[in-house]
């Protein structure tokens, strides 16, 4: 028998008896879209944190100070003072260096005007803004002049800028900074968190305004490095470890006293964990396929029983166990491709309601898509089989008898 | 009523031209026996039985009697446990099983006491079932099923189903379908069983008409006034034939 008869015989089946044929279907409706749902989710989520993640800058390494150790305890990776500033000036002498941004941070109590906030003052170069992606707003950033001369200058973000209440027009008046005056050059575009802390709350000044007015120290916090391109990022890498190790004079035994940070690591490591977080949840999604698949099963026995009569009759004017096996395969098929081009839909709406919430990219991959409903067809065959099978078999003498 | 070619079943057509030599049904010395656990009963001893084409021939019998299983043979749902059935000259013994339901769609057009039409299916598709499984396209199908019922007086009734036709209309709609395939063999089993008698005879007259116009027919009956409609007469008892 053709492949459009049976098709034709089985929608003519469904449409007899279409509320056991919904609810048959809806098993396999869920279980689609669940899996289509949480794995668009999973990849949203993916491209929505390698983004922020990208916004901190590519091709970025960042230096930091290792622990100190006071007798037996170690402190906190970063609480060391052994970077300094001249350690971030030789660093910018290495090759495959394309930007160098220093940082030291100091936290003071800002005024401007009747307005005051107590923020983190960043001392960097005026290779940050390039380094680490921001964008002004107004004004101009960190000019070398400005950074080699130690000028009281300071560029606001955007977060701090709105807390002392300053608006455009605030470029080229002055601020006090714990005190002393500073002239506010530029307003920095926001850039949204990263975690619990906020890039756009920070006033950026000069590396060497922050020694000497603040710290009065030459140790940096982090050194933010841009490499010139991604394949140079471990030579780069292991540049740094031996210009480091060699200017603090470590001995081949000793550990390193500073840790580099690559940027790149980071976004793949991300990349693999919600890889792994998006295959697990798809994992238990697709155990609800299988409990459609049962569904169908026990409809299609349900249904070969009461219609033994119809295969007695089917038999008796001509059908083959074949056409018989057949028509109840493809039965069971229909209902259950159906249900996986439902459940694609509402998996497609579900993931689209969820992504926008979450504010991530809808990401719909045409894998998952041919996937799912490939593997309701398959359920249909694997769970359509076996009361296929019974209907076949049936002795048409016995099946025409059945009262 | 003239047989629109039949032309593709070699495997009866052949002997069939040969006529009068090879006789629609040759039963020789056939028996079946069920087997109950431990116990085997026989449902048909030793039967012989020859309908030649064109003769309208019926089985009476009483219940238990072994009408159904001879019926079961000649329609080729069932084996005999020994002898030898033959349709058209051909042996059934030789058939698998689709062998067996290939002889079921092109020679044998089965006629229920209980109808047995499809239910939810209105009367057209019911008639035109049997061609779906030789395999002739929908548009071929419906209208063979439009014209055979259109022949039965049941033109206005192809829209409907089952449930709601008259007993006699559905047991005419069961006749269509049995004719539709043009089959060398109508085999009507208890056809008035379930009728009242006005409607019984209707169905009576129709076969009566079908056997006039040259077909084949195979009655069973346990009722001797249905049987006389018949031009000869078998009957058995205790799963023998007696002439």
């Amino acid at each position: 028998m053709r492949l459009v008869e049976l098709i034709r015989l089985a929608l003519a089946r469904l449409a007899v008896s279409r509320l056991r044929a919904a609810l048959t279907m809806l098993g396999i409706i869920i279980g689609v879209a669940s899996v289509i749902a949480l794995v668009a989710v999973g990849q949203g989520a993916t491209s929505g944190i390698t983004s922020q993640l990208e916004a901190l800058g590519t091709n970025l390494l960042t230096i930091n100070p290792g622990a100190t150790t006071t007798g037996l305890v170690r402190g906190a990776a970063g609480s060391a003072t052994t970077l300094t500033t001249d350690d971030a000036a030789a660093i910018g002498q290495l090759e495959g260096v394309a930007a160098l941004a220093p940082e030291a941070r100091t936290q003071q109590v800002v005024v401007a005007g009747s307005q005051n906030t107590t923020t983190q003052i960043v001392g960097t170069t005026a290779d940050y803004a390039h380094v680490r992606n921001f964008d002004l707003w107004q004004g101009s950033f960190l000019t070398s002049a400005a950074v080699q001369a130690g000028l009281r200058v300071a560029v606001l973000g955007a977060t701090t800028a709105d807390d002392l209440g300053l608006g455009a027009s605030a470029v080229g008046s002055t601020i006090s900074i714990d005190g002393l005056p500073f002239t506010v050059v530029g307003i920095l575009q926001p850039k949204g968190g990263v975690g619990f802390v906020s890039q756009d709350d920070q006033i950026l000044v000069p590396i060497a305004t922050v020694e000497k007015y603040f710290t009065g120290s030459d140790s940096v916090r982090t050194i933010d490095v841009s490499v010139a391109s991604a394949d140079q990022m471990t030579d780069v890498t292991n540049a740094i470890t031996a210009e480091l190790r060699t200017r603090h004079e470590l001995a081949a035994a000793d550990a390193d006293d500073f840790s580099i940070t690559n940027q790149a690591q980071l976004l793949s490591t991300v990349g693999n964990v919600t890889a792994i977080l998006t295959a697990l949840l798809a994992g238990i999604a697709s155990i609800s396929l299988v409990v459609g698949g049962i569904g169908i099963m026990n409809i299609m026995l349900v249904s070969v029983r009461e219609r033994t009569r119809e295969i007695g009759i089917r038999k008796a004017i001509g059908a083959r166990s074949s056409d018989i096996l057949l028509q109840f395969l493809v039965e069971a098929m229909t209902l259950s491709i159906i249900g996986g081009l439902v459940g694609t839909a509402l998996g497609i709406l579900v993931s689209a309601g969820i992504d926008a919430v979450a504010g991530w990219p809808l990401v719909i991959n045409p894998t998952t898509l041919v996937l799912a409903v490939g593997f309701s067809g398959a359920v249909g065959i694997i769970f359509g089989v076996w009361p296929a099978r019974q209907a076949a078999v049936l002795d048409p003498i016995a099946a025409l008898r059945y009262e | 009523m003239t047989a629109p070619a039949r032309g593709d079943e070699p495997w009866y057509g052949a002997g069939r031209d040969l006529a009068p030599a090879v006789p629609i049904v040759e039963i020789n010395r056939a028996s079946r026996v069920y087997r109950m656990g431990e116990v085997e009963v026989p449902a048909l001893v030793e039967a012989d039985l020859r309908v030649e084409e064109g003769e309208f021939v019926a089985v009476v019998g009483p219940s238990g009697s072994g009408k159904s299983t001879l019926m079961n043979l000649i329609g080729c749902l069932d084996r005999p446990t020994s002898g030898e059935v033959r349709l058209g000259g051909t042996s059934v013994a030789d058939l698998d099983d689709d062998g067996l339901a290939r002889v079921r769609s092109r020679f044998v057009g089965f006629i229920f006491q209980a109808y047995n039409l499809l239910p939810r299916t209105t009367a057209l598709e019911n008639v035109a079932a049997p061609l779906l499984y030789q395999g002739i396209g929908r548009g071929e199908r419906l209208a063979r099923a439009r014209a055979t019922l259109e022949r039965l007086g049941l033109g206005d009734r192809v829209g409907h189903q089952p449930s709601e036709l008259s007993g006699g209309q559905q047991q005419r709609v069961a006749v269509a379908r049995a004719l539709v395939t043009d089959p060398p063999l109508i085999l009507a089993d208890e056809p008035t069983g379930n009728l009242d008698s006005h409607s019984g005879a209707e169905v009576m007259a129709l076969l009566r008409e079908l056997h006039r116009s040259g077909r084949t027919i195979v009655l069973i009956t346990h009722d001797a006034d249905v049987a006389t409609t018949a031009t000869r007469q078998v009957h058995i008892r205790d799963g023998r034939l007696v002439a």
